[in-house]
């Protein structure tokens, strides 16, 4: 059950503070065979999930990293001397939605949708990081065009864009609300 | 931020305002609060069950601008995109009142353009519920990416307190200074002669003096004033020599070895 290259893995996760991929794990791990670090982490991570520990490995943003499990939020919290669950504001949360399904976007293509100006919403979302400026539009004006960042995926908890909810899931929840509606 | 605004327009006299407001239970009292006009406006077609794909302009307005009319708080930035929806609810209104020469299939329903916006928007809030879905589950999931704050709470409080603390500093300066000009009206004298000496005595023991060391030590202008007379006078008549290695640097005065030799300037 206990192999070397399984704690050397272990190690190198708990130090990542942002997700370690396979492929910067291949790098660091030079000489070992991909297959046997896969079995590895792959094994790795089952302890992890069934060993009942505080700690757990998650697969987000593409690599591993560790994190505490959701029932102890409130003692880490109270650790950290943070009150509140510090999510986005719903404005925050609509820009960011409006971002991430049309990105690239420019703010007054944000703003066109949401039927509001976004440029605050646009600024807070730039300093926590969430979105970043790849680039200006060839437009009148070239605006600045916006994407989301990794630490978009991060705080979502996604791998990949490809993981954000798809337009049948959307679709499901338009009809459920339109179910509760009628 | 100005779409804070948006959050505090009640859709009637908000129920009770509650002071629990900041808890996360005091959201759900302001539940009936738009993030703009496309979201008042999905609001009323819901609450009508009326057809996206089918609105009846001239009602639907009519809803619309009764909401505005009812609304207590006025935030010219929101009012303007409020009544910008108005203004186009009306256009479109007019715009299918006015007879058309060609045959109405042909031509796009003048509505066509709001309800391509109705929709996307729907999708963009839909979408919203379940993005707050994975964060919910996301934020109590605490990862080593997080940076915790390195200092108590006590430590934090002169951040807060800054504005004091400036306006402290400034009048503990203010004070100084004035300090320094009684004693300027006192007049302490400084003469040539004493301090020349002591200049000379100075440099005969260390061999070598920081210029602006030396001047930072002086208390006031006038004895600062005095010294560097002093100085001026012993590179002058050649007792001391000053050097500065490059520009800007501090300057290094000493005594030529000769007058070391023989000791104090007559």
């Amino acid at each position: 059950m206990n192999s070397p290259l399984k704690n050397l893995i272990e190690s190198l996760i708990f130090v990542s503070q942002e997700p370690l991929t396979a492929e910067r794990l291949r790098a660091v791990l030079e000489g070992v065979p991909a297959a046997d670090i896969q079995a590895a982490a792959d094994e790795l991570i089952a302890d992890y999930a069934t060993d009942g520990r505080g700690i757990h490995i998650v697969r987000v943003g593409g690599g591993w990293l560790f994190s505490t499990k959701p029932a102890h939020d409130r003692e880490v919290r109270r650790l950290l001397q943070i009150e509140r669950k510090n999510r986005l504001s719903s404005a925050g949360l609509e820009t960011l939605a409006a971002i991430a399904y049309r990105q690239p976007v420019t703010q007054s293509e944000v703003s066109a949708i949401r039927g509001v100006d976004s440029t605050g919403a646009l600024k807070t979302l730039l300093e926590k990081k969430l979105i970043k400026i790849v680039g200006r539009k060839k437009a009148p004006g070239s605006p600045l065009v916006y994407r989301t960042s990794d630490a978009f995926l991060l705080y979502l908890g996604l791998n990949s864009l490809d993981e954000l909810p798809s337009e049948e899931e959307i679709a499901k929840i338009l009809e459920e609300e339109k179910a509760v509606d009628a | 931020m100005p779409e804070t605004a948006a959050e505090t327009l009640p859709i009637e006299e908000s129920p009770v305002p509650s002071p629990s407001a900041e808890s996360p239970e005091g959201y759900q009292v302001r539940l009936e609060i738009f993030e703009g006009p496309l979201d008042l406006l999905l609001f009323l077609i819901r609450k009508k069950k009326i057809d996206i794909h089918d609105i009846p302009i001239a009602a639907i307005t009519r809803d619309y601008l009764d909401y505005l009319d009812r609304k207590t708080e006025i935030n010219l930035d929101r009012e303007a995109e409020f009544l910008f929806i108005a203004a186009l609810l009306i256009y479109i209104k007019s715009q299918m009142l006015l007879p058309r020469e060609t045959d109405l299939a042909e031509h796009e329903d003048p509505r066509q353009g709001l309800v391509n916006r109705l929709l996307e928007y729907e999708k963009v809030k839909a979408a919203c519920s379940l993005l707050r879905e994975r964060e919910d589950g996301q934020i109590v999931q605490w990862k080593r990416d997080f940076i915790p704050p390195l200092h108590g709470e006590n430590e934090l409080e002169p951040v807060e307190l800054s504005l004091f603390d400036l306006a402290e500093s400034f009048f503990l300066m203010m004070k100084r200074r004035s300090a320094d000009d009684t004693r300027t009206i006192r007049g302490r004298d400084v003469s040539i002669e004493v301090k020349m000496k002591e200049l000379v005595g100075l440099l005969q023991e260390r061999h070598m003096i920081d210029f602006l060391e030396y001047f930072e030590a002086h208390a006031s202008l006038e004895e600062a004033l005095v010294s560097f007379f002093c100085i001026l006078e012993l590179v002058k008549s050649r007792v001391a020599v000053a050097v500065q290695d490059e520009l800007f640097q501090t300057i290094r005065v000493w005594l030529r070895k000769d007058a070391r030799r023989t000791g104090a300037h007559e």
